[in-house]
């Protein structure tokens, strides 16, 4: 397959958050509808693919759940490259992961591809009693940066087939818009334009 | 993905089988010991050659036999005196590169001559050859050497080359062109050296242009910059992927592109890559992660996490072997399972290597461990799967045989021995459900090898069961109800045993919760009918799809699946009836053995079977002291007309297709006890090809039976078309003696109680009726049976009518005239009859009847009137007065006259107008014909005849009366009735507005 056909597309999604904000889970609920009390925190990056319908069209997801840990920082780049669409999640309990997150979305701006559709995930709205982060706050933060917003839960799977449903939206509708946006879609073999936003050398 | 589902140690793919000091094998003493560095595999066609690297600089060549498994020492050199940091295996020129004390070094293969040292080329931390699978890579070795892309400005370049000093000049000379270069055998290397890195490429022949020259291995270098601290490299295709401490990076060797792939965080080990040969992937380690990147440098699947960090990494197959210390773990690179966990005994300090064939076999591991190198062999999956099932882990045998299939590592015959295994072991522990899952999966499974399960030894098919034994984990076949007492038993020695305290390998499922042995019978009975269901589907040969079947209706049996046992039996099959017959007997299935009977052609013991039913049902024989017991007796009788009825169809069915007249006369008269449409069916059944001989047929009906009997003839006579005056004559007879007894009947002088009730009910459904009706037609119809003998029936009876068609029949028109007229007195059908007669005598006999009917009967005036007015002109009126006897009374006399009279007169009149009428006709159409000729036509030069299409011209022409000209010939040739337009004016006149009658 040189070309995706249009009727089926292929997507690289990152996600991208502090530790324990919740990404596997999110994607262990999107892939496998399942949720686990303790999940276990994620090494180096786990990787899923499920495919999501929007109208005739079909749109796989190739999904990249990185690890959280400040450790594993310097791996995210290689994920977030050519991304077509990134979540970056934050827990609604917990401001830190809130700063963090914001934090991700600069270094997107600043590193990432223009094209990547960018969501942002307040995760754990299971539990409002605990919640640290107004809903008001990360909307404002998201309006002004261009981001789509929601809040989700893991657990109750409040919003998971949402946000990755609103994001094949974005997909489907940018292809018609721009048919062809250099990085939006996975080729099999990118490489004649295996990175065309990093300068020729690192040196 | 939770910690225990990353590990299932079970598994033993990989098997240590020697165990060697190097120091040992080296013949030198314990007391100086050799510490190994690194370690290389490579096969020739009968050996696997072993080298391994010192950390004294020395480099031993071992030969491995694969057979004997034994190691000898083959030849050893000295190298350096720092240790042998890697060594790379130049299979496509034939060297073995080997770096040390930061210089490369190329020696023969097998270490005949003194090692050179690569002069041009120092502080090398890392040397890696190419993977180009197949593909040939066009590296650009000409100019100064360095790469057109190269990134170093112009100055810097020369700065380099001075300070290098090891450049060679004047490499403009002629290039070598493409094909002669493919013919050589070169191979490319990728050196990396302080900040540099540099492509080499190493080729054997004697070719001018080059850089270097090293005993008939010419070399020819591109430098790259911007790379520094390299620590580990792997060039798959166009990428060298190098590891640093700052983190992995890509190169392009074509373009010299570099692309950073991500940088090491803080305080993480050495840079560690591995090469994955099979998917054209590398894996980058971070502490004790592994990230997979495809040629690109982009991520591929999950990360694998390994225990710890490892010293060194192996590809093997489809698994990732990981080392340190004196420990190894196997993982699966799909997954990242860890399938297998070794540890070997410390034998000193130092890294530990591990090494693999893989771009051979893959089927041989060496662990170094300091001074001790452990040679492993790969257990193939097949011996796995066989260990597992031996230590009945079959969920894990299950899983183990799902990954190499879905990694294609197993051939799909060694696949279905597996399955099929597999079954009969689960077989044997009661697992029926499982068992015939893994039978189904089996394509070289015979549906005879569950045949002993069924029926004991020997029997029909004992000669078709292969002797198949599989790997002889289980033991021989035997019959279903043994295999579950033998289960229960081991069961029962479990529950004991694990009362006792010692620990079983018996089923947990089954110690918990003890399934009797009905359950496990009637669970084993069931899979094995869902195999053999599945089985009579396949392409078998005929005896083992005999034993299938037969197979099959036994166990049916065996459930009493009523319904089963009857669909098999009466669908195609290819049952042994007689291994099924006294069994079905004895057991009362005798509906299926009636079936099985009939499927089988046997139709004689087939209708016999059915009688025996239907007899049995009547005299209520069949029934069960069981069923009697819960049914209420009105239930039984119902069900018992219908098992009769139901007996009866069956074997209607089957004589409708019987040609055999002995057999079928014999099972008709039962049959028609039970139901007469059924016996008539079978006489008329239009099945068979040749019919039965109708006298047999005739003679052998009870003659009881009158309306099989009719329909038969009926059938004979409408629907054979049946031209025998016998057969006609018969129904005649039959028809006209059932109309007699009908009217008999219904006349009411009867007195029998009998014949009395017989009439109440021939009143209600009036087939008296009805059969006159058909009597009446079919002597109408019918010209082929003989009146006079149906005459001589009813001629005291009072079927009239009859005896007018009769008459008819037989030309007495006066006979006929008179029944119509005088018995019946149905003036209409007399007259029709007259008309019928077609001569005017015929009207004045009848005249004559009514006027005169003797027999002392008064003459019918208004009978006669009526004739002389409907046929009064057709009369002649003189004989007609003369037949008026003197004694009518004269009212109805001069009625008569004057109708008869009038009706003349009107006639006259009439006969007028129609000629008057006519007349008018003539003369308009007279008019018409003159206006019609009288017409104008305008022919041009243009004009064609409308027939031939030749121009007119000069020519005669004709025009017909539809505006169709036509030339003269074709005026001849078609004639004055069809126009050259088709309209036939015969057929269809045409009318003109203006030729009708207007005026």
């Amino acid at each position: 397959m040189a070309m995706p056909s249009n009727k089926n597309k292929n997507a690289k999604l990152v996600l991208l958050g502090d530790v324990g904000t919740g990404k596997s889970s999110l994607v262990l609920r999107f892939v496998k509808g399942q949720f686990i009390e303790f999940q276990e925190s994620t090494i180096g990056a786990a990787f899923f693919s499920q495919t999501v319908s929007v109208n005739d069209e079909s749109v796989k997801f190739e999904i990249w759940d990185t690890a959280g840990q400040e450790r594993y920082h310097s791996l995210a780049p290689m994920y977030y490259r050519g991304a077509a669409a990134a979540i970056i999640v934050y827990d609604l309990t917990n401001p830190a992961s809130f700063t963090r997150a914001k934090k991700w979305v600069q270094e997107l701006q600043a590193q990432g591809n223009a094209n990547t559709i960018m969501a942002l995930a307040g995760n754990k709205a299971d539990m409002l009693e605990a919640r640290k982060v107004t809903e008001e706050e990360a909307k404002t933060y998201a309006q002004e940066n261009g981001l789509f917003f929601m809040e989700t839960s893991a657990k109750t799977a409040l919003n998971v087939n949402d946000i990755f449903y609103e994001i094949a939206k974005k997909l489907v509708q940018a292809q018609t818009v721009a048919p062809n946006p250099s990085g939006m879609i996975l080729m099999d073999r990118p490489a004649d334009q295996a990175t065309p936003r990093t300068s020729s050398c690192c040196a | 993905m939770d910690a225990s589902s990353r590990r299932s140690w079970d598994r033993t793919v990989l098997e240590p089988f020697v165990e060697i000091d190097l120091a040992e094998i080296a013949g030198l003493s314990s007391a100086t010991p050799l510490s190994i560095r690194s370690v290389s595999l490579f096969s020739d066609s009968h050996q696997t050659l072993v080298l391994i690297g010192t950390g004294g600089g020395k480099l031993l060549l071992l030969s491995l036999d694969p057979s004997s498994k034994s190691i000898e020492l083959l030849r050893s050199v000295s190298i350096s005196n720092r240790p042998i940091e890697s060594i790379e295996i130049l299979t496509e020129i034939d060297r073995i590169l080997v770096l040390s004390d930061g210089f490369l070094f190329l020696v023969d293969r097998l270490l005949l001559q003194v090692a050179r040292k690569l002069g041009f080329i120092k502080d090398v931390t890392a040397v890696v050859k190419r993977l180009g699978f197949g593909d040939s890579l066009n590296l650009d070795f000409s100019g100064d050497g360095l790469l057109k892309a190269d990134v170093s400005s112009a100055g810097q370049r020369l700065l380099q080359k001075l300070g290098s000093g090891i450049r060679a000049n004047g490499l403009k000379q002629l290039r070598v062109s493409e094909s002669h270069r493919d013919k050589e055998s070169n191979c490319l290397i990728a050196v990396a050296a302080l900040k540099r890195l540099v492509l080499v490429e190493l080729t054997v022949s004697a070719t001018i242009d080059v850089d270097f020259d090293y005993g008939g291995i010419s070399v020819r270098l591109k430098e790259m910059q911007g790379v520094e601290g390299v620590k580990t490299m792997a060039w798959i295709g166009d990428s060298v992927i190098v590891g640093s401490l700052d983190g992995y990076m890509l190169f392009s060797a074509s373009s010299g592109k570099c692309t950073p792939i991500f940088s090491l965080p803080e305080s993480s080990g050495p840079p560690k890559l591995l090469p994955l040969l099979r998917s054209k992937e590398v894996l980058l380690l971070v502490d004790n992660v592994g990230v997979i990147v495809n040629d690109v440098g982009q991520p591929v699947g999950g990360s694998l996490v390994f225990q710890y960090v490892p010293d060194s990494i192996v590809e093997m197959s489809s698994h990732v072997i990981v080392a340190r210390d004196s420990k190894m773990e196997l993982y699966r690179r799909k997954t990242g399972t860890s399938i297998q966990s070794l540890n070997f005994t410390k034998s000193g300090s130092g890294p530990c290597v591990v090494v693999s064939d893989e771009q051979r076999s893959g089927e041989t591991v060496v662990v170094a461990t300091s001074h001790k190198a452990i040679f492993l062999h790969k257990v193939s999956a097949e011996e796995q799967i066989k260990d597992l099932l031996r230590k009945n882990n079959f969920k894990e045998a299950i899983s183990l045989l799902e990954e190499v299939e879905s990694e294609g590592e197993i051939t799909e015959e060694m696949l279905s021995f597996i399955h099929a295994q597999l079954g009969f072991l689960l077989l044997f522990d009661l697992h029926f459900e499982e068992a015939v899952n893994h039978f189904l999966l089996s394509k070289t499974m015979q549906p005879s090898e569950v045949f002993p399960f069924i029926m004991r030894d020997p029997n029909r098919w004992s000669h078709l069961v292969p002797r198949n034994r599989y790997w002889g984990l289980h033991p021989p076949p035997i019959p279903l109800e043994d295999v579950v007492d033998d289960g229960l038993m081991a069961i029962q020695r479990g529950v004991f045993l694990r009362k006792a305290g010692v620990d079983t390998s018996a089923d947990e499922d089954f110690l918990s919760n003890l399934p009797s042995k009905a359950e496990l019978l009637e669970s084993g009975i069931k899979n094995i009918i869902r195999y053999l269901c599945v089985s009579r589907n396949k392409d078998l040969i005929p005896s083992v799809r005999e034993g299938v079947d037969t197979l099959l209706m036994y166990l049916y049996r065996a459930l009493n699946h009523v319904d089963d046992m009857e669909q098999l039996a009466s669908s195609e099959n290819s049952c042994v009836v007689e291994e099924l017959e006294s069994l079905l007997g004895d057991s009362g299935h005798l509906r299926t053995l009636a079936f099985l009977y009939a499927s089988k052609g046997i139709s004689s013991k087939a209708l016999s079977i059915w009688h025996i039913l239907a007899r049995n049902y009547s005299t209520g024989l069949w029934k069960d002291t069981s069923i009697s017991v819960e049914h209420d007796l009105p239930d039984v009788s119902i069900d018992s007309i219908s098992g009769q009825k139901a007996a009866a169809i069956e074997a209607s069915k089957l004589l409708e297709e019987s040609a055999d007249e002995d057999l079928v006369l014999e099972h008709l008269g039962w049959i028609a006890e039970i139901d007469q449409d059924l016996a008539v069916l079978i006489l008329t059944s239009d099945k068979r090809v040749n019919q039965l001989p109708p006298e047999e047929v005739l003679k052998a009906i009870d003659p009881k039976k009158v309306e099989i009997q009719q329909r038969y003839l009926q059938w004979l006579i409408e629907d054979q078309d049946s031209e025998d005056i016998r057969f006609h004559t018969l129904y005649a007879l039959s028809l006209a003696k059932s109309a007699i007894e009908a009217i008999e009947g219904t006349s009411g002088n009867v007195d029998s109680k009998a014949d009395h009730e017989k009439k109440v009910s021939d009143v209600d459904s009036g087939p008296g009726n009805s059969i006159r009706e058909k009597l009446q037609v079919f002597l109408q119809v019918s010209d082929l049976y003989d009146p006079e003998e149906v005459l001589d029936l009813i001629g005291r009876s009072e079927l009239w009518l009859e005896k007018a068609i009769l008459c008819k029949k037989m030309g007495q028109e006066t006979l006929v005239l008179e029944i119509l007229a005088l018995k019946l007195e149905d003036c209409e059908a007399a007259e029709q009859y007259c008309a019928e007669i077609g001569r005017d005598d015929a009207y004045m006999r009848l005249l004559d009847l009514y006027l005169d009917p003797e027999d002392g009967k008064a003459p019918m005036f208004d009978a006669a009137v009526r004739l002389l007015h409907n046929h009064g002109e057709s009369l002649d009126p003189l004989q007609v007065l003369e037949k008026l006897s003197p004694e009518m009374p004269l009212q109805l006399a001069s009625n008569t006259i004057l109708r008869m009279l009038r009706a003349r007169v009107h006639h006259h009149h009439q006969g007028q107008i129609v000629h008057n009428i006519s007349k008018a006709m003539n003369l308009d159409a007279q008019l018409a014909r003159i206006e019609e000729r009288s017409r104008y036509v305008q022919i041009s030069d243009e004009s064609i005849c409308d027939s031939c299409h030749a121009r007119l011209g000069t020519k005669l022409f004709a025009m017909y009366p539809d505006d169709s000209i036509v030339c003269y010939k074709c005026y001849r040739r078609l004639g004055e009735s069809v126009s050259a337009r088709g309209h036939d004016f015969q057929q269809d006149p045409v009318f003109k507005q203006g030729w009708l009658v207007t005026r």
